[in-house]
């Protein structure tokens, strides 16, 4: 099985937590034999989506901004599940994944669908993929917590997905315990794929 | 009625911050400068500017900190982008949740004016609902960073209004008028939207079947006019691997 994972925490003090989850998904892929393309983006050239939507009716499927997200938009289309970490920002995520994610329409298409009663665009590239998002806060706050969930769930039915896992980490949480709770998490979105 | 603001009358500020990265062309300025002219015409002074202006330099960030500090309503204007806010919106979000919990004891938000969020998001889509997760997230902001949460207003079906100033967009966009025009009112009197604003912009502009053919046919023309309709399904990353 083949895993993307977006680090989307800041390079500085405040990602520690964020990088912590980045090893104990590595470590968990690794020991189930499973191959991990891991991007650090809060360090990459990854510019904002300019909404000019040439990758649906000039060059489809192809991003017009040339930078650093061709190789995220390249695993993004081949993986067999993604996981996606961020400091929970109001609720939702940090913007450093947020770019990333907004800059992922080239591999959906421009079309509309039905699914599950709700419209949607269909994927470019028709794999189905299973997600783990996993968010950081510095102190519990349930309300940002609960929005995280939905956002997870909501962002998974945009994209196609299959099984879908989220989580959110506290800033007091022991290496030991982030490790656990990955490894259960990235075992049931893959066993459910 | 003047709102209890700890402003005097005359001296009321709104700032529009718009998150399309289409700027001053995008349906979220339209919508949001439609709601501008209304605060402005019952007296407020307004401002605005684009998050993407917000995040081009530390001056343009001063610029947008201070018309923040001084607007007794901010007004916050975008499009879903993935379920949420687009990205430099969220950026400039954060700057400005930043300098106001470091700043909170002594900033003049923290004196007797009181400050109030409203935002206006709309989605492609035909079902407002889709919306959810953002209005929730504008919401979350307005309490973290000390703001007074004064409601949204969220439209599914955006692509009616597509840029065009609300007088040419059509009868079509009506409700989605008399929605903007009953929520300034609202906002002036210092209430938020009420129920009746929200429930009018939600309304759908045409049943989601019709949506899905003419929004189907209008991406298959805009592809064959730009000479990419036989491609429009290609997948490049399967040809590259």
């Amino acid at each position: 099985m083949n895993i993307l994972l977006l680090n989307g925490g800041p390079g500085d003090a405040r990602g520690a937590v964020c990088r912590r989850i980045k090893s104990a998904v590595e470590d968990g892929a690794r020991s189930r034999g499973w191959t991990v393309t891991a991007f650090d983006l809060d360090g990459m050239n990854i510019g904002p989506c300019r909404a000019c939507f040439a990758c649906w009716l000039k060059n489809p499927g192809v991003c017009a901004v040339k930078d650093e997200q061709e190789p995220v938009l390249r695993a993004m289309a081949a993986v067999d599940a993604q996981v996606w970490i961020t400091p929970v920002t109001f609720g939702g995520y940090g913007p450093a994944l947020k770019k990333a994610l907004d800059r992922a329409i080239p591999n959906i298409l421009p079309f509309f669908i039905r699914i599950r009663g709700e419209v949607h665009h269909p994927l470019r590239y028709e794999k189905r993929c299973g997600f783990l998002v996993a968010g950081t806060l510095a102190s519990p706050d349930e309300e940002a917590e609960r929005i995280f969930h939905h956002l997870a769930r909501r962002n998974a039915l945009n994209l196609g997905g299959g099984a879908t896992e989220s989580v959110v980490f506290h800033g007091d949480m022991e290496e030991a315990a982030i490790s656990t709770r990955v490894k259960d998490l990235l075992g049931a979105v893959g066993e459910a794929l | 009625m003047n709102a209890p603001t700890g402003r005097a009358p005359g001296n009321r500020k709104a700032f529009l911050l718009v998150g399309s990265p289409k700027g001053k062309k995008s349906t979220s300025s339209v919508l949001g400068s439609w709601l501008m002219a209304k605060l402005e015409a019952g007296g407020m002074a307004t401002a605005a500017m684009t998050a993407a202006e917000a995040l081009r330099s530390t001056q343009d960030q001063h610029r947008m900190h201070k018309a923040v500090d001084a607007a007794e309503l901010f007004v916050v204007s975008f499009p879903l982008y993935v379920d949420q806010l687009p990205a430099p919106l969220v950026q400039a979000l954060e700057l400005v949740a930043d300098r106001r919990k470091g700043l909170l004891p002594a900033s003049p938000a923290a004196g007797p004016m009181v400050q109030r969020v409203v935002t206006i998001v709309q989605c492609g889509f035909p079902e407002t609902r889709q919306n959810r997760a953002a209005v929730d997230i504008m919401r979350q902001f307005a309490k973290e960073s000390g703001f007074e949460w004064a409601g949204a207003l969220a439209m599914g079906m955006g692509g009616a209004v597509a840029g065009k100033p609300l007088e040419k967009a059509g009868g079509m966009v009506r409700n989605v008028v008399k929605a903007l025009d009953m929520a300034a009112d609202a906002l002036l009197d210092g209430r938020s939207v009420p129920p009746e604003a929200e429930a009018l912009i939600g309304r759908r502009l045409m049943p989601a079947w019709i949506h899905t053919f003419f929004g189907n046919r209008g991406m298959k023309r805009a592809a064959k006019k730009r000479g990419a309709l036989k491609r429009i399904t290609d997948r490049p990353f399967c040809r590259a691997r």
